[in-house]
């Protein structure tokens, strides 16, 4: 087990310095950098000034020069300073952290609560009419983009209510019930997408279980259908919907982009987008990282519980 | 009898009605009450913080104002900007000597910084020797955009704490134009300049609270403001609200008592008022352009004839009402009547290219292009560049479609903002659609920024040595009768000369809740950013 | 597993389909027993056609503007309305089609057969090299869709060729994946066993004996992420870096302009997003029916 662990693990920083080093070159391939932006926002161009500035951000260097730079600063803990804000990169990312986290753990919640209980539904009903009712209804989940689900509910409301879901975020330790409300539509949004992909697995994966030999012998046997599901076939099927809710994890970031920007949530997507669009190479770097390092911890974590859950994992490989 | 005075009384109120414009409740003498936030739109968080002279852009005065103040400004209540609505603000008297070559100003002695410390004639000079790169300044600019709006000062002088002199090289009456601009508060001296770009040590009616990075701005009152008994407000909250549709539904649900400057177009002004009655809406130009850009120095746009033939087949009406649905007005240069000073007569700028009949102009066109070589059979094809945002591609659109039906195939390439004005600098397009806004409608800043020989702005690259002189005799002109003739004359010129063809000058229907009192826009968006006489009615 | 002696035509058959029958009897087999994969290919079929007879269906221009008809209602001279510009929406949908299924198409295409052929190689070669892939395949993977869309949009600049390349990328490493298991699964078979004791060079082996088995997951996959990269198209034209003017996109007629009139003319947000969602909901029907006709062991993938 503990060999699984180290072996995971090692790959994952592997492809940890992969990334850093995909990301950090991609940014740079962007025509334009922070010094096109800052003359843009000033409305004109001056080349001497613009040397001085680079070199003042030591944008100068070669790249490899400036990556290793990079790597130095996050080996000791400093994640250096955004281009545009002038300030630590870690003073401005810590504050979008637990916004993004909180809307992600809610619409994984959601997703969850969602996908599980229609999927275990569709399953045990396969191809009747709920059956299919449900399959495309979790399917349209799938299809829409987020993005309009979004811009949809909030016209909607102002439209017909007057009211949308407050637009400066209220911290959960100030006011636990209107941060609860802030997010709950977001969530909603973001977490009917996940949920029709976990509903999928939940489905196929527990067709397969009741088709297995020793769930016909338990009923054979006359041991009551609930029970049959419940204690054997849920069990065995949970496997591959743990696999998908890490996976799931990972795909949620592209629907918070979107969703994060028009329910106005101050988290680490939206920032991302603007930060781009600055080429603010420490910030977008250092996101880019967390997004990847929380990727991989949540693959890491998934394929630990899979060498726990599934023995022929443990000893096999 | 009775009757009478009521017939009169009402005859009064729908007057009043009429002149305020639309939306605007009948005046009538309310004593403001103190005390209270508002909340107020941006669309995008601060560029470099409150570092208004790094940057060119509203983004950053809009939030900034309210922190600094002005040697002096334009009259916060009147809506028309001209030399006769300067007032003072941190200056209590000022007075032309020489013959308008020196410019005194006497400060106030009141003033205090939000740190405690005194007010004094060193943060002036430091400030504007910072801006005009004087050789001695011991601050420097990161960025600096308007350091040619000071081309003219030779030095700026403090024979006491209390008096500052800007000793001109030759007469400049539009100087006092420039200083009461948004764009041109004073900086302490005792901070370093880039120290605006995290935070805001200023003298204005509200203190920085909290910038949060990405979501607000907060300002509390001020309660050693140098004007007793303001501000009226307690604090300010600027919140930033990036997507488009989630800014009008905030304004629209009442989360944001008033909007951004610009920001309300005429189909946004529609939506929000069938919504919500009583929401109070100034129609008001903004001092910013529709213009086109064209490369003078490479062919084709090289080439006169054909810089006119797509000036003549521009209809301006059928742009303002295709990308602006009526929310735009005709204009050159300068902005017109009844919005500004300087404008061009209804009769000249109707005798202009683009101007008349859309199908005599554009036949106009055709021959002028079929001077020029160009015929149906053999159109002209060119990359028409521009902004990869809405406001610009929607006019570009339109441009492309104009300029289809007289022998101009024009393909449409998107430019991101790094790119834009680089690419624009260098002169590495061919023809453009751009946006220009000014810091002030004045034809110093106007001329000398976007039409003069070497000015980084002149996308154009348009250089007439003539035209020159005749810029150089309009700013020294200290009649202003004679200056207005001089200015009419020169903006004709600039549209014959079709380098840069202005299409319409934009409008705002700025939008605030009726509780909101004190807020006047002003024709230019810059230039109501301090939130001095604000007050909340409830 | 009983040794049974194969001839290379039935390796080389698409498991399900009985030796002899006509195509027309497959699908209508398939219509029979997955009609929800069935109404999936209808409608994948019905954009198909749009897109394909778009300048035939359309009432007016896509891209002429007309400032008189600016935010008409949807009536007999618009059927869907008309945006701020005077432009119909009824023709601009019916040419986002095309862009849409292009742009889908050619970057599934290429990101699956980029991907696919990484993968058959990868897991045919093995060893070490295997390893190396797997791990750059991991890294590509790991970047956030929409970020690395973004990012090359950004660099490469918006045009329709950049877009493709742009959303091409993140599908090569699910392609990868999907391509080396089965390659996998397919490499320790007794035929391919048999033809290496035969002395058949690997190349030769790869292509034509394990290839051809390897064709349904890759239909499968194409199939599922045409949806997905018909969305990434979408949401990147609504960020304003994908498909740029004068072409329809449904996805860029969902940005700013829209979001600004939305409320006086809602049909503006409502027509291009239910195309949306109608062209991605056809294509996972049919690619869910056909993940489960053509390889139920891949149901869980």
């Amino acid at each position: 087990m503990k060999h699984y662990i180290a072996q995971r693990l090692g790959i994952g920083l592997v492809t940890l310095v992969g990334m850093s080093v995909v990301i950090f070159l991609l940014l740079r391939l962007a025509p334009g950098n922070i010094v096109d932006i800052l003359f843009s926002t000033g409305g004109y161009v001056n080349p001497s000034e613009r040397l001085a500035i680079e070199r003042e951000l030591g944008l100068d260097k070669p790249i490899w020069a400036q990556y290793l730079d990079w790597v130095r600063q996050l080996a000791v803990g400093n994640l250096g300073k955004s281009y545009r804000y002038d300030l630590p990169a870690w003073e401005i990312i810590a504050p979008l952290i637990p916004v993004t986290l909180e809307l992600a753990a809610l619409s994984l919640i959601i997703s969850v609560c969602l996908g599980v209980p229609t999927g275990v539904i569709s399953a045990v009903r396969q191809d009747t009419r709920l059956d299919y009712a449900l399959r495309v209804f979790s399917l349209a989940g799938l299809s829409m983009p987020s993005f309009w689900l979004g811009m949809v509910i909030i016209l909607g409301l102002v439209s017909w209510v007057g009211w949308i879901p407050p637009v400066t975020y209220v911290r959960p330790g100030e006011n636990l019930g209107l941060n609860l409300i802030q997010f709950i539509l977001p969530a909603l949004a973001v977490g009917y997408r996940s949920s029709a992909l976990i509903m999928r697995f939940t489905r196929s994966s527990l067709l397969e279980v009741l088709r297995e030999d020793y769930v016909r012998t338990a009923w054979a046997k006359g041991q009551t259908g609930r029970v049959v599901i419940w204690r054997h076939a849920l069990k065995n099927a949970i496997l591959p919907v743990v696999t998908v809710i890490g996976i799931e994890f990972a795909f949620l970031i592209g629907g918070l982009v979107v969703t994060e920007t028009v329910f106005n949530l101050p988290g680490l997507a939206r920032f991302l987008v603007q930060a781009i669009l600055w080429r603010d190479y420490p910030i977008v770097q250092n996101l880019v990282m967390i997004i990847a390092i929380v990727v991989i911890a949540s693959n890491l974590i998934v394929d630990v519980l899979y060498g726990i859950l599934d023995p022929r994992v443990r000893y096999g490989d | 009898m009775r009757r009478l005075s009521l017939v009169v009384r009402a005859l009064g109120l729908v007057l009043a009605a009429s002149i305020a414009g639309p939306g605007i409740p009948p005046t009538m003498a309310q004593t403001p009450k103190a005390g209270g936030t508002l909340h107020i739109m941006l669309r995008e968080d601060l560029s470099q913080g409150f570092a208004i002279h790094e940057t060119s852009t509203i983004s950053t005065v809009w939030p900034a104002g309210p922190c600094l103040s002005n040697l002096v400004i334009f009259d916060p209540a009147k809506k028309v900007e001209s030399l006769g609505t300067v007032i003072g603000e941190l200056a209590d008297k000022w007075s032309w000597q020489d013959n308008y070559r020196n410019l005194v100003f006497f400060l106030r002695k009141d003033v205090k910084w939000h740190d405690g410390k005194p007010f004094t004639s060193k943060d002036v000079k430091s400030t504007f020797d910072m801006v005009r790169e004087a050789p001695d300044a011991p601050v420097k600019l990161r960025i600096n955009p308007r350091k040619d709006w000071y081309a003219n000062v030779e030095a700026v002088e403090t024979p006491d704490p209390h008096t500052v002199v800007f000793r001109m090289k030759r007469p400049q009456p539009s100087l006092l134009m420039m200083l009461a601009s948004g764009y041109s508060p004073v900086y302490a001296a005792h901070v370093p300049a880039a120290s605006y770009r995290t935070g805001c040590v200023g003298t204005g009616p509200f203190k920085l609270k909290e910038w949060r990075k990405g979501e607000f701005v907060d300002y509390v009152k001020n309660p050693d403001y140098f004007v007793k008994g303001r501000p009226y407000l307690d604090a300010l909250r600027y919140v930033v609200i990036v997507e488009r549709g989630t800014r009008t539904a905030a304004i629209q649900a009442g989360q944001l008592d008033a909007a951004f400057p610009g920001e309300t177009s005429k189909t946004t002004m529609e939506q929000l008022k069938k919504a919500v009655p009583q929401m109070v809406f100034h129609e008001v130009a903004q001092t910013v352009t529709d213009n086109i850009i064209m490369n003078v120095k490479k062919p084709p746009f090289d080439n006169l004839k054909v810089r006119l033939a797509v000036s003549y087949a521009i209809d301006r009406r059928g742009l303002i009402q295709a990308s602006h649905q009526g929310g735009a007005v005709l204009g050159a240069a300068m902005l017109p009547r009844p919005f500004g000073v300087w404008g061009m007569p209804e009769k000249d700028l109707l005798m202009l290219p683009g101007y008349g009949k859309p199908d005599e102009m554009k036949a106009r066109a055709r021959k002028l292009l079929a001077e020029a070589g160009i015929t149906p059979d053999k159109p002209l094809h060119v990359e028409m560049a521009t902004r990869a945002i809405a406001i610009y591609v929607d006019m570009a659109s339109f441009v492309i479609n104009e300029l289809k039906q007289v022998g101009i195939e024009a393909t449409l390439k998107q430019v991101e903002t790094a790119q834009w004005h680089s690419m624009a600098t260098r002169g590495e397009y061919q023809i453009g659609a751009n946006l220009t806004g000014l810091g002030t409608d004045d034809p110093d800043a106007n001329f000398y920024e976007n039409y003069a020989c070497g000015s980084p702005r002149n996308y154009s690259q348009y250089c007439n040595e003539e035209v020159m002189k005749l810029f150089d005799r309009q700013s020294q002109e200290l009649d202003v009768k004679k200056r207005l003739e001089m200015v009419v004359a020169i903006q004709k010129r600039l549209e014959e000369d079709a380098a840069r063809p202005i299409l319409a000058q934009r409008l705002d229907y700025f939008a605030h809740w009726p509780h909101v009192k004190g807020l006047v826009p002003h024709h230019n968006i810059y230039n109501f950013p301090r939130m001095q006489d604000v007050w909340r009615d409830k | 597993m009983a040794t049974r002696p194969l001839g290379i035509d039935e390796a080389a058959a698409l498991p399900g389909r009985r030796a002899g029958s006509s195509v027309v009897a497959v699908l209508a087999r398939f219509c029979r027993k997955k009609p929800l994969g069935a109404a999936g290919g209808a409608i994948m079929l019905l954009i198909l056609l749009t897109a394909v007879c778009a300048d035939q269906l359309q009432t007016y221009d896509p891209i002429a503007t007309d400032a008189a008809q600016s935010l008409a209602r949807p009536g007999r001279e618009h059927w869907l309305g008309s945006d701020h510009l005077g432009r119909d929406i009824y023709s601009r949908i019916v040419h986002g089609a095309r862009v849409s299924l292009i742009v889908g198409l050619a970057s599934t295409l290429l990101g699956s057969v980029l991907g696919g052929v990484v993968g058959l190689l990868s897991g045919y070669v093995g060893g070490k090299t295997d390893l190396i892939t797997q791990r750059v395949m991991d890294i590509l993977q790991g970047l956030p869709l929409l970020v690395l869309a973004l990012v090359m949009s950004a660099s490469l600049g918006p045009s329709i060729p950049n877009v493709v390349l742009a959303i091409s990328i993140p599908i090569v490493p699910r392609a990868a994946r999907v391509i080396r298991s089965s390659v996998l699964s397919i490499r320790e078979m007794q035929y391919v066993e048999a033809a290496r004791a035969l002395g058949l060079r690997h190349l030769r082996i790869a292509f034509r004996h394990v290839l051809p088995n390897t064709i349904g997951p890759f239909i499968v996959l194409g199939t599922a992420q045409l949806g997905s990269a018909i969305l990434v198209e979408a949401a990147l034209s609504f960020l304003g870096v994908g498909v740029p003017e004068p072409y329809p996109s449904w996805g860029r007629m969902l940005s700013v302009s829209a979001a600004e009139y939305a409320q006086k003319a809602p049909w503006l947000v409502l027509f291009p997003g239910i195309a949306i969602s109608f062209a991605v909901f056809g294509s996972n029907l049919l690619g869910d029916a056909l993940r489960d006709t053509l390889d139920p062991r891949l149901r869980g993938s």
